[in-house]
């Protein structure tokens, strides 16, 4: 399918060092020409996710698709950038630069390479071994951004940077990725940054997907309300049946909750404005939650994808 | 901008290329390829010395002394002998220890190292697959390796050579470190250390057990072939009868002992000559009629260096298709028509 930049099926990868599976069952796809956010808790499974889909490690079971090839067929057209910035601490920026162009002999783009290297007031002639960690950083995202991929992944790409040359690099990052029409897909736990930039979402906990969709979709498919613990008339405890909670927390008298309504909200419940740090939020808080995966392009046959279909169908409950 | 011109040259835009890795390998290990660089340039040195002049200078002193003639005062060049011998060992040594410098290098930097850093995967994330990278990885250091190797020990074989006959206390052929230090097989080994630190390095991925384990593996593939060697071709039986006493000769011995009437062959009692009434009471005893001994004459040299060279580059063979299938296992590779995992 050429709308998704990366389809993967029944993706599993287990590391028998450290004994056990970092990533299991995973069947998602994530749109071309998009920016994707990769989120989940640490030891989620994100890195091995995004390496799987760089083709630097094998996996386990499933199949990962990438540009519509195997990983490994389609390397020149991946650029990857890993959660560690690794880089020859023994060359200078220049000579990293130049390495980038021999080993990316087709594709290499020497200007967007020094834009972004130099764009910090870096001097190129310095060794890597001499640079901050953000300073690395910026020579990593060089490196992968002039070789002109089709898909970029990123992996914790600016956690190391203060916030002046996270908003400058994550610019410089948007602008070129949105000049040669880059697929991105980034990891990040600064989820007010991936707000700004990312379109869709891949959560991901203890391995397996939790949420997959458009941000837009995945936030009017959810509705953050608050009602009455008890049934004022019958002195019942609530029940949100037959909507989907994904976390309920009582205060007092009250309720609030994150639900995926399955269709007109009882009376006497109020919705609230809904951001996606707090649906991300009670997702992690909540891994019992059963996942959701949304999009047209979405083949995984999730039990509560019908929900999809109902969103927009779902009146609005008016403030009291 | 015009600061920063130096950066990449026109030769970037190459109609088809190839990832350049080579230039890169050989940027990022210079260190390590000028330390081989002066190794063997000194090494080379050293060993033409010895074969020149220190050669020279000790079967001089030799004539000088043998023409004495067991005169109770002889005057002699003695440090020239002196530092022949010890110059000798100390090329040999060295040039014996150079399989283990390799493996220790190997182990420590070459593949464990990148693995450990990540630095690996960077270039596996440029347009360089795992596989050319490790093809990379291992010729162009094989090629340095053989090449600097094979330079030393032909001198050390001709240094040798020119000691032969000349020098009294000159090592024989048959010496285990003159044996190694003179032939393919220390080429070979050479090879064995660099392959076994690849592959340690990529099992292992973590730089100093892989140097450790690199230096122990290769240590115990020596010591492998090392036992192998005199089986790796058939020896020639001396016989002496009891009378003769056994035969003691040059070469390297593959066995020895006693034959019965029978012709059986009983291990060597290392009693003694028969002329002691002791031994001939046990030879008699054992039923003993003479001695064999099975063992190697100088015409084997060649037929052992080359069968234990081969059986080396065997071992060699089997630990690079280990390596890549190591590698393979890990990274996955391009599969060929349906792209099925394990």
């Amino acid at each position: 399918m050429t709308s998704s930049a990366i389809e993967a099926t029944g993706l599993g990868k287990v590391f028998r060092r450290r004994g056990g599976w970092a990533l299991r069952d995973c069947t998602f796809q994530l749109p071309a020409g998009r920016v994707s956010a990769l989120v989940g808790p640490n030891g989620a499974g994100k890195s091995t996710l995004l390496a799987l889909a760089a083709g630097l490690i094998a996996p386990s079971e499933g199949t990962v698709t990438v540009l519509g090839g195997h990983p490994a067929d389609v390397r020149p057209r991946i650029g990857f950038v890993s959660q560690d910035k690794p880089l020859y601490p023994q060359l200078t920026i220049a000579e990293t630069l130049r390495m980038g162009a021999d080993l990316n002999p087709d594709r290499w783009d020497a200007d967007t390479a020094e834009r972004v290297a130099a764009g910090g007031g870096l001097d190129l002639g310095a060794r890597v071994r001499s640079l901050s960690g953000g300073q690395r950083t910026r020579v990593a995202l060089a490196l992968a951004l002039a070789k002109r991929p089709d898909l970029l992944l990123l992996d914790e790409p600016v956690a190391d940077l203060d916030p002046l040359a996270r908003h400058e690099l994550m610019g410089t990052l948007m602008a070129t990725a949105a000049q040669y029409g880059t697929t991105i897909v980034m990891s990040s736990h600064v989820i007010a940054e991936l707000e700004e930039s990312c379109d869709h979402l891949l959560l991901i906990g203890d391995g397996r997907v939790r949420l997959a969709g458009d941000i837009d979709d995945l936030l009017a498919v959810h509705s953050l309300i608050t009602g009455p613990a008890r049934e004022t008339a019958t002195g019942a405890d609530f029940d949100l049946a037959p909507h989907t909670t994904v976390e309920s927390r009582i205060t007092g008298r009250q309720v609030t909750a994150l639900v995926r309504p399955a269709g007109p909200l009882p009376a006497g419940w109020q919705t609230n404005d809904l951001s996606l740090e707090a649906l991300l939020l009670a997702h992690l808080r909540n891994p019992a939650a059963p996942p959701l995966a949304l999009g047209p392009a979405s083949a995984s046959a999730s039990p509560t994808s019908q929900e999809a279909t109902s969103a927009s169908a779902i009146p609005q409950e008016e403030p009291a | 901008m015009t600061a920063v011109a130096p950066t990449v040259p026109s030769a970037t835009r190459h109609p088809s290329p190839a990832p350049r890795l080579s230039r890169w390998l050989l940027r990022l290990h210079r260190p390590a390829l000028c330390a081989w660089a002066g190794l063997v340039v000194l090494l080379s040195a050293a060993l033409l010395w010895l074969g020149g002049p220190l050669t020279d200078a000790s079967a001089a002193a030799w004539e000088q002394y043998n023409a004495c003639d067991g005169a109770s005062r002889c005057a002699y060049d003695q440090p020239s002998i002196i530092r022949y011998k010890e110059v000798y060992s100390a090329t040999t040594f060295a040039v014996l220890a150079l399989p283990f410098l390799v493996a220790a290098w190997a182990g420590a930097t070459l593949t464990s190292r990148e693995l450990e850093t990540g630095t690996a995967q960077l270039t596996w994330a440029q347009s360089v697959s795992p596989v050319h990278w490790l093809t990379a990885t291992l010729a162009l250091p094989a090629t340095l390796v053989v090449a600097g190797t094979g330079l030393v020990v032909t001198l050390h074989h001709l240094a040798w050579s020119a000691g032969e006959g000349r020098i009294d206390t000159a090592k024989s052929w048959s010496d285990f470190q003159t044996f190694y230090a003179g032939g393919p097989l220390t080429v070979a080994l050479a090879l064995l250390g660099l392959v076994v630190g690849v592959l340690v390095g990529l099992l292992l991925r973590r730089s100093l057990p892989a140097l450790a384990t690199s230096v122990v593996a290769t240590g115990g593939v020596f010591a492998i072939v090392h036992t192998a060697l005199p089986y790796l071709w058939p020896s020639v039986t001396q016989v002496r009868n009891r009378v003769q006493d056994a035969p003691s000769g040059a070469g390297i011995l593959v066995d020895e002992g006693i034959l019965t009437s029978t012709g059986a062959r009983l291990p060597n009692p290392y009693c003694g000559s028969d002329v002691f009434p002791d031994c001939r009471a046990m030879y008699d005893k054992l039923d003993a009629v003479g001695y064999y001994r099975d063992f190697h004459p100088l015409a084997h040299y060649w037929p052992l260096q080359l069968v234990a060279t081969a059986l080396t580059c065997a071992i060699v063979a089997v630990l690079v298709f280990a390596a890549y299938r190591v590698l393979k296992s890990r990274t996955g590779g391009a599969p060929r028509g349906a792209s099925t995992t394990v």
